[in-house]
């Protein structure tokens, strides 16, 4: 399979007005770009505008090498890790991480079992029975990222993930992510307003880099 | 979980409205009616059949009213944009008007085209119960997370599949709720009936009130009165096990957002549309009040403000001013007595075993035909030894009968979604068990009450089955006032109460409005 | 912030209030609490007779406060919902009654009352004074007649006239094809008016009332739930309906003159069909078990008497049952005094008003 891709060309972010001059980049499979910045800059904005959640006011998005521009979300398959773990409420952890899987056509029992492989990815192999209230924070976010990957994307975009999550878990859950991009192969993206985090995101791996807002 | 001190004797409450303003007019009723006689009645067939009418119908409603009011419900209460609060409270209106007042005003609008019957009655059935929908199932909606329709979405679901997938089920419970309810009031619905309705739409109220009105037919009205009650409580029983069969989880109220994008255009249309569908016989009803046989006129209002009478000297309708002092004092009474009552039923719930079954139990009125209720009051507190006619007290009773029910069904699924941690946290700081109970719960309940309480002012004000039998003669409410008005010829009679019923729907407005406001800054 | 919308909706609370204490109110509603303030010259002390009622009940109020003034009794009003209700009611509490008076009973429901011994026997000082058709409708003097007003066919002559046809004169024309699709009637189930009407075909046409109304099917008669409904909705004159033939009252007519916008016009634009009108004859009676036997005589006494009578067609549209009352110029001109109207005996119709109704509901496909 080809390696997967993701280029932005002169993509302008924003609502009514542009947030910020057009971005030009490429980020191969396997890599992290680590966009930093501070509050209210946009950060956000550029992940919603490549997933497509927000329409673009110019410029084109493209993955694989495809253009996407025009393309609605649920065709784009990029997979977002959210601030919160925004787990679908009535559902387990395991039907949670399958949610994707289902989407793209597979059977109930198939989708499961991809799910309990993607929770093993994260170390929550036991969990999937469980119902989500009764997860901590950090194993919130871990079902997240395996939900996100269990939607075999091609990209992932990852917004803030571990900034309401203390140290300790920080760094072990950049080690899980870095991992997880790289076993999976996609390029990522990686919101944060922590410089020192960027820095780990981008370095940590290979061929990432840095991109500041 | 349980609550602490006080709390949890808080399933009193509702336990002593039941027995003091539902259980003693049914016995004080039931023991001069039912004879050992009164079994056989059973097993006429007509009660039966009216009963599988009235389901047929019902059943056609309640979903008429949730294709209506759920996309009514996704923009109302998630989204903001200027005129929300008065949309809204727009859209409660034809909830709480008088079903007279709504039957003339579809017939004025839709005339003999649709006729009479099938079609004409589900329309008015979804028009007038909109509301319920619209507000139990917002009030539940504006605790989810509108990022997990996007979550889903970046997982190669469909607008459509997301909300199918993500969304719905989350609402489950309220849906049902809502559906419960406007079955209830579709299934027990009278004026409609009464005035649009034929052959194919017969309800059992209507049955009890012709057994007991016209025939004097005791025995059957009780089998009819019966077998409405047990239709009714199945149903609503039925709601109680999908409420509670979800685990919830903890939630909160999310800010309302702006529409962006294509949004903007759908925001749009729902709300033009939600105001096409208010309005469209709300304005047949302005129309009317300022029309007449010499054209445009100003009189039939001048006679609301006292100006002028029609009535010289009579006692006949009294002072339409006075009416609206006397039902706007009800209303209040009623919406404090049903928002305390309401709301303790809503904490019992959550604070005792027996709690869910009061909370259930408070909602046996709406099964209990108005005819019913009222013979019953009327039995029991109408005369010595216990006569409360001249506190003015029965009529709120009888209200709050029907608004508590409301109040529970609008409080306790947001009560439920609120994060029990709070409490925790607040016993962490210091406080004492009830007070951490206080401040985990005390805002949600606070806005809830105050919402719901407005809710049940607004259904005290449009009234009319309960007060016709337990208002005083010379003290009529606006409903009864506009009824009695519908009962004689002449065109100043229909112009005044038009123009009666116009100011019912701006009183009943404004109040909505005021109360949602004030729920949401708590 | 949040105290404001509270503060609004007090201050609206407030206005109303004092809105309705000075505005006019019943002079009825005496009874709370200012019995002391008319001069007694009768009773001892301050006397409460209630009297129960229906939805149409209405006086004048100077009758009523002269009435308590030079009785000393203070009236007060209590109501029962509409006539059937309202007799219901009284039934369910018989022997412990929720008011001293009962008004309203008619002729369609007074046999249940009686044998469910709601009243208690008193003959009327103006008994003696009643209409002649009237003075034996006493039920061993257990209920006073106090008025009576006939159900009768109401025509649009505006709508007849501008059409160039001349309108129905008998119930037979009713179900001419001449006419088809021109009456509306209301629901003998629901509606007291439809009730009266059926009854009226019952007495006409004896057994062969079923094809009567099978005729009036064929020839397309609409069914309205309430009399409102039909004469608001579907009345050509009263709310722009397409049926210019309704069920009504024989003081409709009148009524329209009463209650026009502005200048009144001179002759009303609906008629009276006489024939096949129903009579419907109110009778009041006292309450078995009521404390004020006294007070409650002299209320039937006051209902009877030469003022009540008088006031009673403008403020309930039916007419006195004292003979020799002078009648308001309206009613005399444009209200039919109906001399044949139909009439069954209330037994009758107490033994066999379900079946009639399940009858009706069979022809009617209802």
């Amino acid at each position: 399979m080809n390696a997967r891709t993701l280029e932005c060309r002169d993509l302008v972010i924003g609502y009514q007005s542009r947030l910020h001059a057009p971005f030009t980049f490429t980020v191969a499979a396997g890599s992290v770009l680590a966009v930093v910045g501070p509050s209210g800059c946009g950060k956000s904005t550029l992940l919603s505008t490549i997933a497509g959640i927000t329409p673009t006011l110019g410029g084109h998005v493209l993955i694989d090498g495809i253009d996407v521009t025009r393309r609605p979300t649920h065709e784009r398959k990029v997979a977002m890790v959210f601030q919160e773990p925004l787990l679908f409420p009535t559902m387990t952890v395991r039907d949670n991480v399958a949610y994707g899987p289902r989407r793209s056509g597979m059977s109930k029992a198939d989708a499961r079992a991809k799910a309990d492989e993607l929770l093993d990815w994260v170390d929550l192999a036991d969990l999937g029975h469980r119902s989500i209230d009764q997860l901590s924070g950090g194993q919130a976010q871990r079902v997240s990222l395996a939900r996100a990957l269990a939607s075999d994307p091609a990209v992932l975009c990852l917004d803030e993930p571990f900034s309401a999550l203390d140290a300790p878990l920080r760094a072990r859950l950049t080690d899980d992510v870095l991992g997880v991009v790289q076993r999976a192969d996609i390029p990522a993206v990686h919101v944060t307003h922590d410089p020192q985090e960027a820095e780990t995101m981008a370095h940590g791996g290979t061929g990432g880099s840095i991109l500041s807002m | 979980m349980t609550a602490p001190g006080w709390l949890r004797w808080a399933w009193l409450a509702p336990a002593a409205f039941i027995v003091a303003f539902l259980l003693v007019p049914l016995i004080s009723l039931l023991a001069r009616v039912v004879t050992p006689g009164t079994l056989n009645y059973l097993v006429d067939p007509l009660p039966w059949r009216v009963a599988g009418l009235a389901t047929a119908q019902a059943l056609t409603s309640t979903a008429l009213a949730l294709i209506i009011g759920l996309p009514m419900a996704n923009v109302l209460t998630r989204y903001r944009f200027p005129g929300r609060r008065w949309a809204l409270a727009l859209a409660t209106v034809p909830f709480v008007l008088p079903t007279v007042v709504v039957a003339l005003a579809f017939r004025a609008l839709l005339g003999s085209s649709l006729g009479s019957g099938f079609v004409i009655v589900i329309l008015a059935h979804a028009y007038l119960n909109m509301a319920v929908v619209v507000r139990v199932i917002g009030a539940r909606w504006s605790t989810i997370d509108a990022r997990l329709e996007v979550a889903a979405r970046t997982l190669g679901a469909t607008r459509w599949t997301a909300f199918r997938t993500v969304t719905l089920p989350a609402l489950g419970p309220s849906i049902a709720s809502a559906a419960a309810i406007v079955f209830v009031f579709s299934f027990t619905s009278l004026g409609i009936i009464l005035l649009l309705g034929d052959s194919s739409t017969r309800t059992l109220e209507a049955l009890v009130l012709r057994q007991t009105s016209i025939l004097l037919d005791f025995n059957g009205a009780a089998v009819s009165a019966a077998i409405q009650a047990v239709v009714v409580g199945a149903v609503l029983l039925w709601a109680a096990r999908q409420r509670n069969a979800v685990a919830g989880g903890a939630l909160r109220t999310f800010r309302l957002r702006r529409p962006t994008g294509s949004a903007r255009w759908a925001v749009a249309f729902i709300v033009a549309a939600t105001l096409v569908i208010v309005l469209a016989p709300v304005t047949s009803l302005v129309w009317a009040s300022i029309n007449s046989s010499t054209g445009l006129t100003s009189t039939w209002w001048a006679v609301l403000f006292g100006a002028e009478t029609i009535d010289a000297g009579s006692t006949r309708i009294g002072s339409p001013l006075a009416a609206m002092g006397r039902s706007l004092t009800y209303a209040v009474v009623t919406g404090l007595l049903a928002a305390v009552v309401g709301g303790l039923a809503a904490i019992s719930v959550l604070a005792h075993r027996l709690g869910r079954a009061f909370a259930l139990a408070t909602a046996l009125p709406l099964g209990i035909s108005a005819a019913t209720l009222g013979l019953g009051t009327l039995l029991a507190y109408g005369r010595p030894p216990v006569d409360l006619r001249a506190t003015g007290l029965l009529v709120p009773m009888a209200h709050a009968l029907i608004a508590v029910p409301l109040v529970v069904a609008v409080a306790t699924p947001t009560l439920r979604s609120t994060d029990p941690r709070l409490v925790t946290v607040a016993a962490t700081l210091g406080a004492r068990p009830s007070r951490a109970w206080w401040t985990g719960y005390g805002p949600t309940l606070r806005a809830v009450m105050i919402a719901a309480g407005g809710l049940a002012c607004a259904v005290s004000l449009g009234e009319f089955g309960a007060a016709s039998f337990l208002a005083r003669a010379d003290g009529p409410t606006v409903p009864l006032v506009i009824a009695r008005l519908l009962g004689r010829p002449g065109e100043a009679s229909f112009g005044v109460a038009a123009a009666m019923a116009v100011v019912l729907v701006i009183m009943t407005t404004t109040l909505v409005a005021a109360v949602d406001r004030g729920g949401r800054r708590a | 912030m949040k105290l404001i919308p509270v503060a609004a909706i007090a201050a609206l609370s407030a206005s109303m209030l004092v809105l309705s204490a000075c505005s006019s109110d019943s002079s009825t509603s005496s009874s709370e609490g200012s019995g002391e303030s008319s001069a007694t010259s009768n009773a001892s002390e301050p006397v409460t007779v209630q009297l129960l009622t229906h939805d149409s009940f209405a006086l004048s109020e100077d009758v009523i406060s002269d009435f308590e003034e030079s009785s000393g009794i203070t009236l007060e009003l209590v109501s029962g919902g509409d006539a059937g209700s309202m007799v219901a009611g009284a039934i369910l509490a018989a022997g412990a009654p929720t008011a001293d008076v009962i008004f309203g009973v008619d002729n369609t429901l007074v046999t249940r009352a009686l044998e469910a011994e709601v009243f208690e026997p008193y003959t009327a000082s103006g008994a003696d004074a009643l209409r002649a058709e009237l003075a034996d409708q006493t039920f061993d003097g257990r209920v006073t007649p106090i008025d009576f007003g006939d159900v009768c066919i109401n025509i649009d002559d505006t709508w007849f006239e501008a059409e160039g046809i001349a309108p129905p004169t008998t119930l037979d024309d009713l179900a001419d094809p001449q006419y088809a699709d021109l009456l509306v009637v209301e629901d003998p189930g629901t509606s007291s008016p439809g009730l009266a009407f059926l009854l009226s075909t019952v007495s006409r046409y004896d057994e062969g009332w079923t094809d009567y109304w099978q005729r009036l099917l064929d020839n397309g008669v609409k069914v309205a739930g309430s009399w409102s409904d039909a004469y608001y909705g579907d009345f050509t004159f009263g709310g722009g309906g397409d049926r210019p033939i309704v069920v009504s009252y024989a003081t409709s007519p009148p009524a329209e003159i009463v209650y026009a916008e502005g200048e009144p016009p001179k002759t009303p634009s609906t008629s009276v069909m006489t024939d096949g009108c129903y009579r419907q004859v109110e009778y009041a009676g006292i309450l078995s078990g009521s404390d004020e036997i006294e007070g409650a005589q002299q209320v039937i006494d006051w209902l009877l008497s030469p003022e009540v009578q008088a006031d009673i067609p403008m403020n309930m549209f039916v007419f006195p049952a004292r003979d020799g009352i002078s009648l308001p110029d309206v009613f005399e001109e444009f209200a039919p005094q109906i001399d044949d109207a139909e009439q069954l005996p209330s037994d009758f119709i107490a033994q066999n008003v379900n079946d009639l109704l399940g009858e009706w509901g069979s022809v009617m496909g209802r």
